[in-house]
């Protein structure tokens, strides 16, 4: 390692994060939605600014208002869109197949294109307010053709059963890579699309296996019995299957493992001119924070549930026997009454899932991944210029109307 | 916690040391700092090596606000997009956060004529999808929906909605079947269709539920509530309501209701995003069981349930006998009445129910014999 490489440190904190995230959700809730672009903007600047390569935090400089403005654009033509195209598509589908489920699935078919149009975008502008040591990054356009690529990879990938997801993988990352920007210097994904094949190792063997235990117990039972309706009766006896659900934490470390190993390899091939990366995540490690941060938050919403189960019988119980006798019309609490306890214990419930997730699994894992990066050749930092501002009217709006790419 | 900076009366000199960044180069400077007290205001003082010092006057000082640590603030200056100052020196961060009056002072909004004008387009283009382009379509298209579709339609969405009413949330509302309530109920539904035609057959359920309420759905589908039941003085009570909800089914309100939520819900989903996981879904399907529809057709089914009633020597008066007792009960817990109240006309409509008393040309006969209406009472035993 040479004193030109940078390491990355992490500056987040759980309980600061945690005010940040339950208290912007409040005002959501209470705004009828419409401070999550405030929420947004405030959560951005926090976990970019966490992130410290060299000892530099990122600034994330992206505003609320420019996302309402966004969003604004994206609703006036998408309004047309959806309402319109649902509408004739739920008749459509009633008409000629006599169920609606044609119709949510011509209106997904029919909507994706606009979703990864939506998710380009979005980045597009995310890296336009993104900044490190005053220089901005940057995309260049091209939704469009994002869009077909994705669409072709996609469809490709579903025709092999998922044995070319690295393909895809490999080179919608390029294409979104090669287009990015650093200041005035590029970016470029090097690497093979084969070398993900590795990372993929314990989710297809796994898969397969599980494949292969089903199709064995099948054939099996259809061996010992005559008709279709035995096999399926025998099927329901049979043990192995309960053997195959035991891949299944293998499998989910399977995907811990991908998304470990497959940024490792795809973040080592990248440079931007003479820049480079050393990324070192652990795949343990982010399967942990997978499986000990939704563990808990799994614990602590049951006890919030129980909680609300509580008083839901205490109010119930205090109109119960105490006024039973006086007033049949008191026996039952008002129903304005059962109605806010519900909404306030379903908004609580969902604002703390959404809090607890970011201090539980997203900041974890962002600080893993920061913390194994390192970034070399910096002493070539100070060739970088800056770039010019990117106005990007429609910011994110499209992604935040469809709600892809929502979370952060 | 208080920090004094004036010694004697005279402002301290500071003079520290911080990273600067010009925002054109993407190298990191170590400036000197210091603040200069000058007749024309105070001024930070940025000197980086080889350049000419920058003033910033400390007024127009901005913190970077949300920042994940708390050893450094990073500093911009009002009108400067670009520029950067980070202090890490506690002393120093402690002086600036005392000496800048306007720290945290939010940005001034910029576009606020553009923000103005896409609000007022969003809010247009919405309203005009979904109070007019989507009612228009969806008229349209249900004259052609064809039977075997709109049945299909019907069966959905009356599951949907015994779903959404359940309390439990595990089981759907249970459809009452007692042999002999829904003998009673086929007999007065054999009275009150019997003039009329339809692509598909008329079909009436009751639910086992609270609500004083009855809707219909695509289809052919009558529902009507056990609370409608059990409020009613009189089977021809109930046969008036019935006798409305079949106006309805034979003006296809239903279909174009159904088909105009399809549009709608999708559209306002995109306005409140998921911010409470698809409430606005079950706000919907509650608008459906409530369908309030057009006072046109409102009026139209109406005078379908006088004539109806008429023909069939049962008198429309008593529908407007329920509508009156249920006005002076108040009914709070919603249901029939607030249906009916959303048109400011229901006295009218109590009125002109009365009136159609004049259309009868025969004796009346009460629509169930006693048995038969004690046994739709007890249908859902």
């Amino acid at each position: 390692m040479t004193s030109s490489t940078l390491q990355t440190d992490y500056a987040g904190k759980r309980g600061a994060l945690f005010k940040l995230a339950l208290w912007s959700s409040v005002l959501t809730v209470l705004t009828a939605g419409f401070y999550r672009f405030w929420m947004k903007t405030r959560l951005r600047r926090y976990y970019w600014s966490a992130i410290r390569p060299g000892g530099q935090p990122l600034e994330y400089v992206g505003e609320p208002l420019e996302k309402l403005l966004g969003f604004l654009i994206a609703v006036t033509f998408l309004a047309f869109y959806i309402g319109i195209v649902n509408l004739l598509l739920m008749f459509l589908s009633f008409s000629i197949m006599n169920n609606n489920l044609w119709a949510y699935g011509f209106s997904f078919v029919g909507i994706l294109p606009i979703l990864f149009f939506a998710r380009y975008r979005a980045r597009r502008y995310i890296l336009a307010r993104t900044r490190w040591r005053g220089v901005r990054l940057g995309m260049e356009q091209g939704a469009w053709g994002y869009t077909w690529r994705a669409l072709l990879h996609w469809g490709v990938t579903i025709l092999s059963l998922g044995l070319l997801w690295p393909r895809m993988t490999f080179w919608l990352e390029k294409y979104r890579t090669d287009r990015t920007y650093f200041g005035s210097e590029r970016f470029n994904q090097g690497g093979k699309w084969t070398m993900l094949y590795r990372p993929m190792l314990h989710i297809y063997v796994p898969a397969l296996a599980m494949a292969a235990i089903a199709l064995w117990v099948y054939f099996s039972a259809s061996a010992a019995s005559d008709s279709i309706d035995d096999t399926l009766l025998a099927l329901e006896g049979y043990e192995n299957l309960a053997f195959s659900l035991l891949l299944f934490p293998w499998f989910v470390f399977g995907l811990a493992y991908f998304s470990a190993k497959s940024f490792e390899r795809l973040t080592n091939a990248k440079t931007v001119g003479p820049i480079g990366f050393i990324s070192k995540p652990r795949p343990w490690r982010v399967f942990w924070i997978y499986a000990f941060g939704y563990g808990l938050i799994s614990i602590a919403l049951t006890l919030l549930i129980g909680a609300v189960g509580i008083v839901f019988f205490a109010l119930i119980g205090d109109y119960g026997p105490d006024v039973f006798d006086e007033n049949l019309a008191l026996a039952t609490p008002p129903l304005w009454m059962l109605t806010a306890v519900s909404m306030l214990s379903y908004f609580a419930i969902f604002i703390l899932w959404g809090a607890l997730k970011h201090v539980l699994v997203t900041l974890p894992l962002a600080r893993h991944f920061a913390e194994t990066l390192q970034i070399t050749g910096s002493e070539s930092l100070s060739d970088i210029a800056q770039r010019d501002r990117d106005e990007l009217d429609q910011a994110e709006g499209f992604a935040e109307a469809l709600d892809v790419g929502a979370a952060l | 916690m208080t920090t004094t900076i004036h010694v004697g009366g005279e402002s301290p000199k500071m003079q520290s040391f911080a990273n600067y960044f010009d925002g054109y180069s993407a190298v990191v400077r170590r400036v000197e700092i210091a603040i200069d007290d000058t007749s024309d205001g105070a001024f930070l003082v940025v000197s980086p090596p080889e350049v000419e010092a920058l003033y910033w006057r400390l007024d127009d000082i901005r913190v970077v606000p949300d920042q994940a640590a708390n050893d450094t603030i990073i500093l911009a200056y009002k009108g400067d997009r670009v520029s950067r100052l980070s202090i890490s020196d506690e002393e120093t961060r402690r002086i600036i956060t005392a000496r800048c009056p306007n720290l945290h002072k939010r940005p001034t909004v910029e576009n606020r004529g553009r923000l103005a004008v896409w609000s007022f387009g969003a809010v247009a283009s919405v309203a005009l999808i979904i109070f007019g382009l989507v009612p228009l379509l969806a008229d349209q298209l249900a004259e052609y929906l064809p039977p075997k579709g709109e049945q299909a339609l019907g069966d959905a969405t009356f599951e949907q909605i015994r779903a959404a009413l359940s309390e439990t949330d595990l089981f759907p509302v249970t459809i009452c079947e007692n042999p002999d309530g829904v003998a009673a109920l086929d007999k007065m539904q054999a009275r009150l269709s019997d003039q009329v035609d339809l692509p598909y057959p008329l079909t009436v359920h009751v639910l086992d539920h609270d609500l004083v309420n009855a809707f219909a759905l695509p289809g052919g589908r009558v529902v009507l509530f056990r609370g409608l039941i059990d409020a009613a003085d009189s089977p021809d009570e109930v046969a008036g309501v019935f006798a409305h909800e079949i106006g309805h089914v034979v003006n296809r309100d239903p279909a174009r209701g159904a088909l105009r939520s399809a549009g709608s819900v999708g559209v306002l989903g995109l306005l409140f995003g998921d911010f409470a996981g698809g409430t606005v879904v079950l706000f919907m399907l509650n608008r459906l069981i409530d369908a309030t529809y057009s006072q046109e057709a409102e009026a139209l089914a109406d005078s379908f349930a006088h004539k109806t009633l008429s023909a069939t020597n049962i008198a429309p008066s008593a529908l407007a006998d329920m509508f009156e007792r249920l006005r002076e009960e108040g009914d709070e817990e919603g249901g029939i009445l607030a249906h009916f109240m959303a048109h400011p006309e229901l006295g009218d409509r109590i009125k002109s129910a009365r009136d159609a008393d004049s259309q009868l040309t025969a004796t009346i006969r009460p629509s169930l014999s006693p048995d038969e209406w004690a046994a739709l009472q007890n249908i859902c035993e």
